[in-house]
C-alpha cells in the first residue's frame, strides 16, 4: 500500500519559489488502478514522481508498505525503484544503443540477474506485450506505440508491484494508447498490479478504477 | 561484468570519431614516453659499453682537463713516467706527446693533432687494439701495418685524416709534410667513432719523431692501467700526489679514474632520463584533460540516459563504474596502442640518428616498461574520468530524466 502524508513540493527557479505540491494526503491500495488527472502545472507529475520515489519531498512524507521513504538512503531507494516500482514515461525513454531486448533486460541487469536468465525473462515480456518479433530493434527502428509496448516490457523486468505512468498514452496514436491502455488493464486485473497512471485525457482516466483530479498542487475529491 | 563491458563498448562505438581521438591523445602521450625510454636506455648502454672497455685507465693530465683533450698547462718528464710505473698497482703506463701541427698534404695545408707514442703503448692507450682499416673492395688489410718502434718519419694516421681532412684522399705509403719533413704513412686506422672519435682525428708517430717535431721531450699526457679497477682512485691520489710532489706544485696534475667517470656520467644520464620524462609527460597531462574533458562531454549528453537508468533502478555505483570503466578502457587501448607506437617510434628515431650522425644506438625494448606504459595510461584515464564519473553518479534521477 503507498499512502502520503501531507505530501508538499516546492521549488525554486531563481528568485521564485513554485509550490508544485500542496499538503496531499492520498492512499492507493494494493491491486488498485487508479488514474491521476489534471491540467498540465497541476502538480501530478510531481506527484508521480515522488510516489516512484525518484525525487524526495519538500514537507510531508511518502510511505510505501510502511516505510517512510523519505527517510531511507539515496541506494535504499535505488533498490526500491528496482524491485517494487515499473516507471513507464511519456517519452518511453529507451537507451538508444541497446535493442529491445536489452532494454527491457537492463533493469535485471541493475538487479544483478544472471544473463541468460535476463535475457530469456526479457524475451517473455516482449512476447507478453506483443513485440516477440522485435526483439533484436533498436529503438529506432520501432513505431512510438511500440517502443511504449518495450518501455512497459522493462517496467515489469524486476515483477514490481507497482507500475507507474506518467502520460503513457501522451506520445502515440489513439490505436497505440487503446493497445497500452489494455495492457495496463490486464496487468491489473490479471496479476494484481497496483497501475498509478497520470494523465490529462478524460478517455484513458475513464478506463482506471479510481479517478483523482489535481489542480493547483492539490489533490480534489 | 562481460556485459558491463558490453555496456561500456556500445557507449564507446556510439561516439566512435571522439573515442578515437581521445585515445590518440592517450597514444601520444604513452608513445612519446616509451619511445624515450627505450631510447635512452640503448643510449646508456651503449655509453656504458664504451666506456667499461676503458675502466682500468687512469689518464693523467696536467692541471684539471676535460676528457679526450690534452693539458695545456704544463707538461710531464720521463721522471713522472717511471715514478707512476713504479706505484703498487699500476700495470703499465704510457706516455703521450701532443701538439696541434701544420700539415701538407698535395700543397694543401691543415692542421692535425699529432700524437707521439711508443708503438708498444698503443694498446694501453686504447684499451684494446685500434685495427686497421679494411680494404671495401678486397676484404684484406690493404690499409698498411702498425708502427714499429725503429720506424722513422713514419705515421698512421686516423680515419677522418685520410678520408675527410684533405680534398684528396690519403692513402699507405703515401707523403705528408708535417713541420717541414717528410713522412710516410705506413697505415690508416679504422674508423673508431663514439667516444674514440678523437683518434679519427689524429696522426700518430714514434716518441722519437714526435721529440724531433715538437722539439721537446715534454709529455703532455700519461694513460695508465691498472691491475684492480677497485683500486682506480686510491692510485690516482697516489699519481696526482707523487706528481705534484715532483713538480713541488699543488693541484699541478689530474688523474682522472675513467671507472668514476663512467659513475659521473651514469647519474648526469639519470637525470637526463627524468628531465626527459618530465617533458614527455606534459603530452600525458595533455592527454588526461582530453580525457576529462571527452568523459565530461559524455556525461552532460547523457544525463537523461543516466536520468532514465537511475529511475529504473540503477545504484550510483554502478553509473560510477560505467563511466570510470569507458574512460578506463579507453586509455587502456590508448595505453596499448602507445607502446605499439613508441616502439616503432623509438627505432625510427634509432635509425634517423644513425642514418644522420652514423652513431649507433641500440633500442633497448623492456617488458616492464610496456607493462608500466599500460598501467599509467589507464590510471591516468580512470583519474581524468573520476571526477565527471563522480558528476553523473550524483544526478538526481528526476532533473535528469527531464534534460533533454
Amino acid at each position: 500500500m503507498i499512502h502520503t502524508e501531507n505530501l508538499s513540493k516546492t521549488y525554486r527557479m531563481g528568485e521564485v519559489e513554485v509550490q508544485a505540491l500542496r499538503d496531499v494526503n492520498l492512499e492507493i491500495k494494493d491491486g488498485e488502478f487508479i488514474a491521476i488527472i489534471g491540467p498540465s502545472g497541476s502538480g501530478k507529475s510531481t506527484l508521480l514522481n515522488l510516489l516512484g520515489c525518484l525525487d524526495k519531498p519538500t514537507s510531508g512524507a511518502v510511505f510505501i508498505d510502511g516505510i517512510n521513504t523519505g527517510k531511507l538512503s539515496e541506494n535504499a531507494l535505488a533498490e526500491i525503484r528496482r524491485e517494487k516500482i515499473g516507471f513507464i514515461f511519456q517519452q518511453f525513454n529507451l537507451i538508444h544503443t541497446l535493442n529491445a531486448l536489452e532494454n527491457v533486460a537492463l533493469p535485471m541487469f541493475f538487479a544483478g540477474v544472471g544473463r541468460e536468465a535476463r535475457l530469456k525473462k526479457a524475451e517473455e515480456l516482449l512476447v507478453k506485450v506483443g513485440l516477440g518479433d522485435r526483439i533484436y530493434h533498436k529503438p529506432s527502428e520501432l513505431s512510438g506505440g511500440q517502443q511504449q509496448r518495450v518501455a512497459i516490457a522493462r517496467s515489469l523486468s524486476n515483477d514490481p508491484e507497482v507500475v507507474i505512468g506518467d502520460e503513457p498514452t501522451g506520445n502515440v496514436d489513439t490505436e497505440a494508447g487503446d493497445a497500452i491502455m489494455d495492457i495496463l488493464e490486464g496487468l491489473n486485473r490479471d496479476e494484481g498490479r497496483t497501475i498509478i497512471v497520470v494523465t490529462h485525457d478524460a478517455e484513458i482516466a475513464a478506463r482506471a478504477g479510481r479517478t483523482k483530479r489535481m489542480r493547483d498542487g492539490k489533490v480534489l475529491d | 561484468m562481460k556485459d558491463t563491458f558490453l555496456l561500456v563498448y556500445r557507449n564507446i562505438r556510439e561516439r566512435k570519431t571522439r573515442s578515437i581521438l581521445t585515445m590518440l591523445g592517450i597514444v601520444v602521450g604513452i608513445a612519446a614516453v616509451v619511445a624515450i625510454m627505450f631510447i635512452s636506455y640503448g643510449m646508456q648502454e651503449s655509453i656504458t659499453e664504451q666506456l667499461s672497455e676503458m675502466a682500468d685507465i687512469i689518464m693523467v693530465t696536467p692541471g684539471s682537463v676535460e676528457l679526450g683533450s690534452f693539458g695545456e698547462l704544463g707538461s710531464f718528464t720521463e721522471r713522472d713516467l717511471k715514478d707512476v710505473e713504479r706505484i703498487s698497482g699500476v700495470k703499465e703506463a704510457a706516455a703521450m706527446m701532443g701538439e696541434m701541427q701544420e700539415v701538407e698534404y698535395r700543397g694543401e695545408k691543415v692542421m692535425v693533432e699529432i700524437v707521439g707514442i711508443e708503438p708498444r703503448d698503443m694498446d694501453a692507450v686504447f684499451g684494446e687494439t685500434v685495427k686497421l682499416e679494411e680494404d671495401g673492395d678486397s676484404g684484406t688489410s690493404a690499409s698498411g701495418r702498425e708502427l714499429r718502434e725503429n720506424d722513422r718519419k713514419a705515421c698512421q694516421i686516423g680515419y677522418s685524416v685520410a678520408n675527410d681532412y684533405f680534398d684528396y684522399e690519403i692513402g699507405v705509403n703515401d707523403r705528408l709534410t708535417i713541420n717541414g719533413s717528410k713522412f710516410r704513412v705506413i697505415g690508416v686506422l679504422e674508423e673508431q667513432g663514439g667516444f674514440r672519435s678523437n683518434v679519427d682525428a689524429q696522426i700518430y708517430v714514434t716518441k722519437r719523431d714526435a721529440v724531433n717535431i715538437f722539439d721537446t721531450r715534454d709529455i703532455s699526457s700519461i694513460f695508465v692501467r691498472v691491475r684492480d679497477i677497485g683500486e682506480a682512485e686510491e692510485i690516482a691520489d697516489e699519481i696526482e700526489d707523487q706528481i705534484d710532489d715532483n713538480h713541488k706544485l699543488d693541484d699541478f696534475t689530474s688523474a682522472m679514474a675513467m671507472g668514476g667517470a663512467i659513475e659521473d656520467l651514469k647519474s648526469i644520464f639519470s637525470v637526463l632520463q627524468v628531465f626527459l620524462l618530465a617533458i614527455a609527460s606534459i603530452s600525458l597531462i595533455v592527454a588526461a584533460l582530453g580525457i576529462m574533458n571527452t568523459t565530461l562531454m559524455s556525461v552532460m549528453e547523457r544525463t537523461h540516459e543516466i536520468g532514465v537508468m537511475k529511475a529504473i533502478g540503477a545504484k550510483n555505483r554502478i553509473i560510477l563504474f560505467l563511466f570510470l570503466m569507458e574512460a578506463g578502457v579507453v586509455s587502456g587501448i590508448g595505453g596499448v596502442l602507445g607502446c605499439i607506437v613508441g616502439v616503432i617510434a623509438a627505432n625510427v628515431i634509432s635509425f634517423g640518428i644513425y642514418t644522420a650522425f652514423d652513431v649507433e644506438i641500440a633500442v633497448v625494448v623492456k617488458l616492464q616498461v610496456l607493462l608500466g606504459g599500460v598501467a599509467v595510461a589507464m590510471i591516468v584515464g580512470i583519474l581524468s574520468g573520476l571526477y565527471p564519473a563522480r558528476k553523473a553518479s550524483k544526478m538526481s534521477p528526476v532533473e535528469a530524466v527531464r534534460y533533454e
